[in-house]
């Protein structure tokens, strides 16, 4: 027994060690930032203050968070609306076609992130080709700006972290049974009843993965709204930035983070729960039947 | 069952969505005019340009010193998580398993921030090294979860054979393990020398004033201003990622069957 | 002398299950050796234990006399066929026969001809250049066959072999089996839970059961001569009496009631009569020599009850009983019965030696009469109640258990 478990550390340990040294501890040292002062120069003075917590309290930090919550709901709900459909029917697909498609909503997820921003950008851009377009059909007047507003900082938000959605979606619904929709209407269930009431339920892990999958990086968007938002689509993101290159306030910086490490934990947090829960759950139901 | 087309009116305008920009883009790159909404010709010069330009190379090497130390030091270190993770299943692999699987839940600027504020704790200079240090590291998980899967269907008892007919050890890595895995190292390599090349924002925290890189270097360009040259960069890019792909798609599909 | 394996007090625990023992028996040089036994009874653990691929908590491996017990897989001169083939994918037919031959750095040309030899014994010479997935199940077993047999182990393990196979294959297949046994002549030894695969071409089996062997014999011997109930009813099926012996008959005095001639060739030898619960008196050949007040168990298979409507003649030494047919279930080649007789659901099993059309098949609720000749029955020497659950009874309602209203023992 002892010899297998010196073989087992030695295969645990190099990365083991990294990670503790390069992720665990850097995390942890967020919070010891957040409590210390600030230097002048852009770092950080010895002793312990609270000023970068109190700091927390303005008003348009309120304003900040609740529209960073609010932009990462709605990208996330709205890619759960068209990740159901499209992974529903991936799944439905026969397994080369399926291939095909799943490879074709992956590959843009490959190519440079920056480079499909960009991609927007230019399009929306005042002399772009989707903005000459709607003039031209008479949608829009030639005053309208596509770029810099709320909804577009959305637009490429789902565009972003829609495939994110769609793979947990795709993956819970191929192991989904497909002999539940003939048994649904065998016993009389319509089409929209049996999605809501058996495909909906019997999908559950997927739909719980991909909201976490689309929420968490949603919130900690920092490129789309510095690059295709403005001044009125500022997220906690962006904020973090400004304070630590611009006004070179690390603790401040780093508080801010500790509040985005908030938002990013309690969906976890919850998830787990859920799924602690729900196990707990199955295992009572096995010991009373099997008793 | 008549199946309804809305599931598949869905995905066909999802997959137009998708590809619309990229398109769009791609196009544009050949385009004579400076600016993408009118078409006034087919033009190579922004390809021209860019070849010219020094900064975008200089930018491209580091980014590859980069991409390729970071990808080779990750997918030994998560091969090797793979392994311990996939064959133990006591509590210290479980804490290995939370140490793995929570760089994949965190959002990049996070990590950004963490990482710079470790250097500066330390007093590390930034530079090249403090980006290859940062990308190894959210790299690992990805490789870690890549081989695991591949380990997850392997038959160990095609281990247990070749032991049977005399093989040692070593002959088993060899003969055995190391061929069939390959393809999984392979698309893990490829994995996470894309994601470090195209970094931005945990680089652009951790990188020195002289350690620019490719997406670095990009952001800049398309943040104050959008010179068309960007267009060609991106379908050259594009092109790339294209590559990577095809070869892992194809090394994979294999275990799909 | 190669060949032979012996097991001294092997046992082996994982976690809370005792999966073998303090197993103990030996195998014969060039046997055909079957571990027979339902899931969970140790058989596959024993033979990994030979393989090498698990270690004993206690007892010896000897292998032609020597301990292999502690040897690691790689050292030991047995070779084992997968249940799943293991294969290897992404080698040639050829290249995974050759496998254990270029491990062992044997000559260029001494490879080429023993991997060609193989081939041809085992007809894949047309195989031998295509991947694993490009051949058929059966293929893929001969392929696993031969990649064992080349490396010419001293004994060749075969771990459910057949289970991959659909049911005409795997008749196929295990004939072929015993084909390659015969020619080749190594020690199989051969693990199934299917009892007429190793009925069919074992020369001995060992029953096992939760890692102890039931028995260890023949195939006659083992259906023919049950020691215990759980061997009885494993193989094929049978019915249980018991009671206890209430007079002892000699050959003689039976032989003088009757007007059937019979051989007196059990002339020294006695009958019990016994009386069982719920039923009248059974007679039964007393070749475990018990004497009056000693409890019983008997088993009587199927086939040897006779069935019929109209009252056979008289004969001292059948045991003769009326009934009601409970239910009945036709198989083609033979009917099997389910008569109620007091308590008792005899099951009797008659095979249908002439056109069953001219006659007038026995009917359901049909009162009939059964008897079986006394020399057909077999004294258990160990019975457990819970064996009786594997017999082949069908349930008396739905949902209920098909033992609940069987009396006696």
């Amino acid at each position: 027994m002892k010899k297998q478990t010196l073989r087992e550390w030695l295969l645990t340990a190099p990365s083991f060690i990294w990670l503790v040294f390069f992720f665990l501890i850097p995390t942890l040292i967020i919070y010891a930032f957040a409590l210390r002062p600030a230097d002048f120069y852009g770092g950080v003075k010895e002793g312990w203050s609270l000023d970068a917590f109190r700091s927390l309290a303005r008003p348009n930090y309120f304003t900040i968070l609740w529209r960073t919550l609010f932009l990462s709901f709605a990208t996330t709900l709205i890619s759960l609306m068209i990740a159901l459909p499209v992974g529903y029917y991936i799944a439905r697909c026969k397994k080369s076609t399926q291939n095909l498609l799943l490879l074709l909503v992956v590959l843009p997820f490959w190519s440079s992130f920056i480079v499909r921003i960009y991609a927007w950008k230019s399009l929306l851009h005042p002399e772009g080709f989707v903005k000459q377009l709607l003039v031209h059909l008479h949608i829009i007047s030639e005053e309208t700006m596509l770029l810099y507003q709320l909804e577009t900082v959305l637009l490429v938000m789902v565009y972003s972290y829609l495939p994110f959605a769609i793979l947990p979606i795709y993956a819970a619904a191929s192991k989904f049974n497909p002999q539940l929709f003939e048994a649904a209407k065998d016993l009389g269930m319509s089409r929209p009843q049996t999605f809501l009431k058996v495909f909906i339920p019997g999908i559950r892990k997927g739909i719980v993965t991909a909201i976490i999958m689309v929420f968490i990086p949603a919130v900690g968007a920092y490129v789309i709204p510095d690059l295709v938002g403005g001044p009125k689509t500022e997220m906690i993101g962006n904020k973090i930035v400004q304070k630590t290159f611009i006004d070179r306030n690390l603790p401040e910086a780093s508080a801010l983070s500790a509040l985005l490490s908030v938002a990013v934990v309690i969906p976890i947090a919850a998830l787990s729960y859920f799924q602690f829960y729900s196990e707990r759950k199955q295992r009572t139901v096995k010991k009373r039947k099997s008793a | 069952m008549k199946r309804s087309s809305f599931p598949f009116i869905v995905t066909l305008l999802m997959l137009f969505f998708l590809y619309l920009p990229i398109v769009i883009l791609v196009v544009n790159s050949f385009n004579e005019s400076r600016f993408g909404g009118v078409w006034t010709g087919f033009s190579l010069k922004w390809y021209h340009k860019l070849f010219q330009d020094r900064t975008i190379w200089y930018a491209l090497q580091n980014s590859l010193i980069v991409a390729v130390s970071a990808s080779v030091t990750s997918t030994i270190l998560g091969t090797l998580a793979a392994f311990s993770l996939h064959r133990y299943r006591t509590k210290l692999q479980k804490i290995h398993y939370g140490l793995i699987y929570a760089p994949l839940l965190i959002p990049d600027i996070l990590m950004g921030i963490c990482l710079l504020l470790f250097f500066i704790a330390l007093n590390i200079q930034l530079s090249l090294f403090t980006i290859f240090l940062a990308h190894t590291t959210f790299c690992i998980s990805y490789v870690t979860m890549v081989v695991l899967a591949k380990l997850h269907n392997f038959d160990f008892s095609l281990v247990e054979a070749a032991q049977d007919l005399g093989a040692s050890g070593y002959t088993v890595m060899k003969r055995i393990l190391l061929p069939l895995l390959m393809p999984g190292l392979i698309s893990a390599f490829l994995l996470s020398f894309t994601l470090s090349i195209d970094d931005y924002i945990i680089t652009s925290f951790v990188a020195g004033p002289s350690s620019t890189t490719l997406p670095l270097y990009v952001y800049g360009m398309i943040k104050y201003g959008s010179p068309p040259i960007i267009n060609a960069l991106s379908t050259l890019l594009l092109v790339v990622t294209f590559i990577c792909v095809s070869i892992t798609y194809r090394l994979t599909k294999e275990d799909a069957q | 002398m190669w060949g032979t394996l012996e097991f001294e007090g092997i046992s082996k625990k994982f976690g809370d299950v005792q999966a073998l023992d303090q197993v103990s028996f030996s195998i014969n040089k060039g046997e055909f050796f079957s571990l027979l036994g339902s899931s969970g009874c140790g058989k596959t653990t024993l033979l990994r234990l030979v393989a090498g691929f698990e270690q004993p908590d206690a007892g010896r491996i000897l292998l032609d006399g020597q301990d292999i017990t502690h040897l690691p897989p790689n050292k030991r001169p047995v070779n084992t066929v997968f249940q799943n083939y293991a294969l290897f994918p992404h080698l040639s037919v050829w290249e995974n026969i050759a496998f254990g031959l270029r491990v062992a750095k044997r000559s260029r040309l001494e490879i080429k001809q023993e991997v060609e030899k193989m081939l041809y014994l085992m007809q894949l010479e047309d195989q031998a250049h295509k991947m694993p997935d490009e051949i058929s199940g059966g293929q893929k077993q001969r392929v696993a066959i031969a990649r064992a047999l080349v490396n010419k182990p001293r004994v060749l393990l075969l771990d459910e072999p057949l289970s991959a196979l659909d049911l005409k294959l795997r008749q196929k297949m295990l004939l072929e089996l015993d084909l390659i046994h015969d020619e080749v002549g190594i020690t199989f030894l051969f693990v199934t839970h299917d009892q007429s695969e190793a009925m069919a071409v074992s020369d001995r089996i060992a029953v096992m059961h939760h890692g102890k062997i039931e028995q260890i014999g023949t195939p006659i011997e083992l259906y023919e001569t049950p020691r215990s109930s759980f061997v009885a009813a494993f193989i094929g099926d049978t019915n249980f009496f018991d009671g206890t012996v209430t007079e002892t008959v000699s050959n003689e005095s039976l032989l003088k009631q009757t007007c059937v001639s019979e051989e007196a060739s059990k002339a020294i030898n006695d009958y019990s009569k016994l009386t069982v619960e719920g039923l009248h008196p059974i007679l039964c050949f007393n070749d475990k020599k018990l004497s009056n007040g000693e409890l019983v168990h008997l088993s009587v298979r199927p086939e040897k009850i006779q069935i019929s409507r109209e009252k056979p003649d008289f004969h001292p030494k059948h045991n003769l009983f009326s009934g009601i047919v409970d239910d009945i279930v036709y198989k083609g080649d033979h009917t099997k019965f389910w008569v109620r007789v007091d308590d008792y659901r005899i099951t009797i099993s008659q095979q249908h030696r002439s056109f069953l059309l001219d006659q007038k098949p026995i009917r359901w609720k049909e009162p009939v009469w059964i008897w079986w000749h006394a020399d057909d029955g077999f004294m258990l020497e160990r019975y457990l109640e819970s064996d009786e659950q594997l017999t082949q009874l069908p349930p008396e309602k739905i949902g209920g258990d098909a033992h609940e209203h069987q009396e006696g023992g």
